[in-house]
């Protein structure tokens, strides 16, 4: 019921910004700014009243009520319900709170005519926002976002089980589905493969390849257009939607015998496993594909902190204030990003829609993935296929889906163990794909 | 009669970006996979011949792995061992009281202090 509700409210507001889109875009003379402000702006400040009134024309010139347009605001719309949606349901509220704020914050109008910057803006040189998205455009964000992440995941379940790796890896195909869909609908080479990481459903990765990739700027020779809000608000929007996503897609590709499969349960692991593997991983995984350095670096580097035992302040800094801060940083900074002249386009709208069809494929992908691998296991060793769907990533959503699913048709066999190792090597799979991106199409 | 299907070849070129990439990512972690299926075995085979020195390890034993249910279980069974039960000291003492007077063993309380 909880889930229906979050679909209809999600799939609202893309119908929103699909609506609203076509209406203010698609009529001559709405989406045009406001053009003759400039009249009304006059620099030189003559005396008495006529400088009075001269002064008060200024100030009005540069109110938001002069100075907005459609666009504006129906974006501070979609802030107000993404605050709402996260306080009325708390629903993703860590997220949706500074994502929903920056929203409004970054369409607020201010006067921008004329060539005048007035340092306000997000993208005005020199504003304080523009420091802020600064971490965001660098791709400086998501690996701190990494190392809390690392400091506070436990890899046991992947270490006492490595086979269930294979499964975070076959997930993976919405990202390159995806990268061909974004190619057949006209965007370009760096856009698409930027779009596709979307399929990785991992939001510090779809924003750090976006930040690379699809940023505004010339990319190997490509100009690109700046894609980051569109494809952080589709990223997150659609993690948070995987209880909705992710079961019928299931069901579709499982009998009921097969959900019913039960797993030996993973053994204990010992301390020197849990050390060797954030040093191995590391060396092993950026040796492989260097691209995701970032990334993988810093996400086995605060593992490395939790798992040694004796950097326990280092580690818990890490996973807690750290973390906060560069969430309210990004989540902040990626909101106020979707300025409505740059978010408003039809380019978000089949941002929005190849990201649905993504998640989709990546759930197929993992769980028939799983149906492969037990075609060459022994009777007491399968894999229970709903596991598969663990593999997309979105931490720790997907593997409580695989939960959920597994106790409806067997209610004493619990699966969440066993998903998490795909769920944590999908975070590993998604990065090195998006290394393997970045170094492909940069 | 031929149908001629004409793939675009940016479209071509993306196929093979994601043909490469997902073989990429696939033997990335195909080599963890197989990195930590040896060393969870090396390690096994480590502890089973130190305890075989130690003389610990009967030869009817082959299976020394414990299952995290199994270690959650000797886990709680410790901790309710030693949380329900106290631990004494077994020593009694009885220490003499060095004051002389106590209202224990007061006379005033029991004397009638109301006269009649």
């Amino acid at each position: 019921m909880n889930a229906r509700k979050k679909a209809i409210t999600v799939f609202g507001i893309i119908a929103l910004l699909v609506g609203l889109n076509f209406m203010v875009f698609q009529i001559p003379g709405i989406a045009e700014p406001v053009s003759n402000s400039t009249e009304t702006v006059n620099n030189s400040a003559p005396d008495g009243v006529g400088g009075i009134i001269g002064g008060i024309a200024k100030f009005i010139s540069y109110t938001g009520f002069r100075n907005a347009t459609p666009g504006h605001l129906i974006m501070i719309v979609v802030g107000l319900f993404f605050i709402f949606l996260a306080i009325k349901y708390e629903y993703e509220p860590l997220l949706l709170i500074p994502i929903g704020t920056g929203i409004i914050i970054g369409n607020i109008p201010f006067f921008q005519d004329g060539g005048i910057n007035l340092q306000l803006g997000i993208y005005q040189e020199g504003s304080v926002l523009n420091y802020l998205y600064f971490g965001v455009v660098k791709g400086i964000y998501p690996p701190l976002i990494f190392l809390g992440i690392g400091a506070m995941t436990d890899f046991s379940s992947l270490i006492s089980n490595p086979r269930l790796m294979l499964l975070g890896a076959a997930a993976q195909i919405g990202i390159f589905l995806t990268l061909i869909g974004a190619l057949y609908l006209g965007f370009n080479m760096p856009e698409a493969g930027a779009i596709g990481i979307i399929g990785g459903a991992d939001g510090p990765t779809a924003i750090f390849l976006s930040s690379k990739l699809a940023n505004g700027g010339i990319i190997n020779g490509v100009q690109t257009q700046n894609l980051i809000g569109p494809i952080a608000i589709a990223a997150y929007s659609y993690m948070a939607l995987v209880p909705v996503i992710q079961p019928p897609v299931m069901r579709l590709l499982t009998s009921k015998k097969e959900r019913v499969i039960r797993m030996k349960p993973p053994r204990s692991v010992s301390k020197l496993e849990k050390i060797i593997f954030p040093i191995l991983g590391l060396i092993l995984t950026t040796f492989i594909s260097p691209g995701a350095l970032p990334l993988l670096g810093m996400l086995f580097f605060g593992n490395i902190l939790k798992e040694s035992g004796v950097t326990k302040r280092l580690a818990d800094t890490a996973r807690n204030p750290l973390i906060d801060i560069v969430t309210i940083l990004l989540g902040v900074t990626v909101g106020a990003s979707t300025q409505a002249d740059v978010f408003l386009t039809g380019g978000s709208i089949l941002i929005f829609i190849l990201g649905a069809l993504s998640f989709i494929v990546a759930t197929a992908g993992g769980v028939l993935f799983a149906k492969v691998m037990n075609l060459f296991l022994s009777e007491g060793n399968k894999i229970n296929p709903l596991v598969g769907a663990a593999g997309v990533s979105a931490v720790p959503d997907s593997a409580r889906v695989v939960q959920i699913e597994g106790l409806k048709y067997d209610p004493s066999n619990h699966l969440l163990m066993h998903a998490m190792a795909p769920n944590v090597a999908g975070v590993i799979g998604s990065a090195v794909a998006a290394g393997v991106l970045m170094s492909f199409l940069m | 009669m031929h149908l001629i299907f004409q793939i675009p070849e940016l479209i071509l070129e993306g196929g093979i970006i994601a043909v490469i990439g997902y073989t990429i990512v696939f033997t990335a972690l195909l080599i963890l996979y197989y990195t930590f299926l040896y060393l969870g075995k090396v390690l096994a085979w480590n502890t089973r011949r130190r305890l075989a020195q130690a003389g610990k390890l009967s030869h009817q034993e082959t299976e020394i792995e414990v299952t995290g249910e199994e270690a959650a279980a000797i886990a709680l069974a410790i901790f309710l061992c030693r949380d329900l039960h106290d631990d004494e000291s077994d020593v009694i003492t009885i220490k003499r009281v060095s004051k002389v007077y106590s209202p224990w063993s007061s006379k005033i309380y029991g004397t009638r202090t109301f006269s009649r």
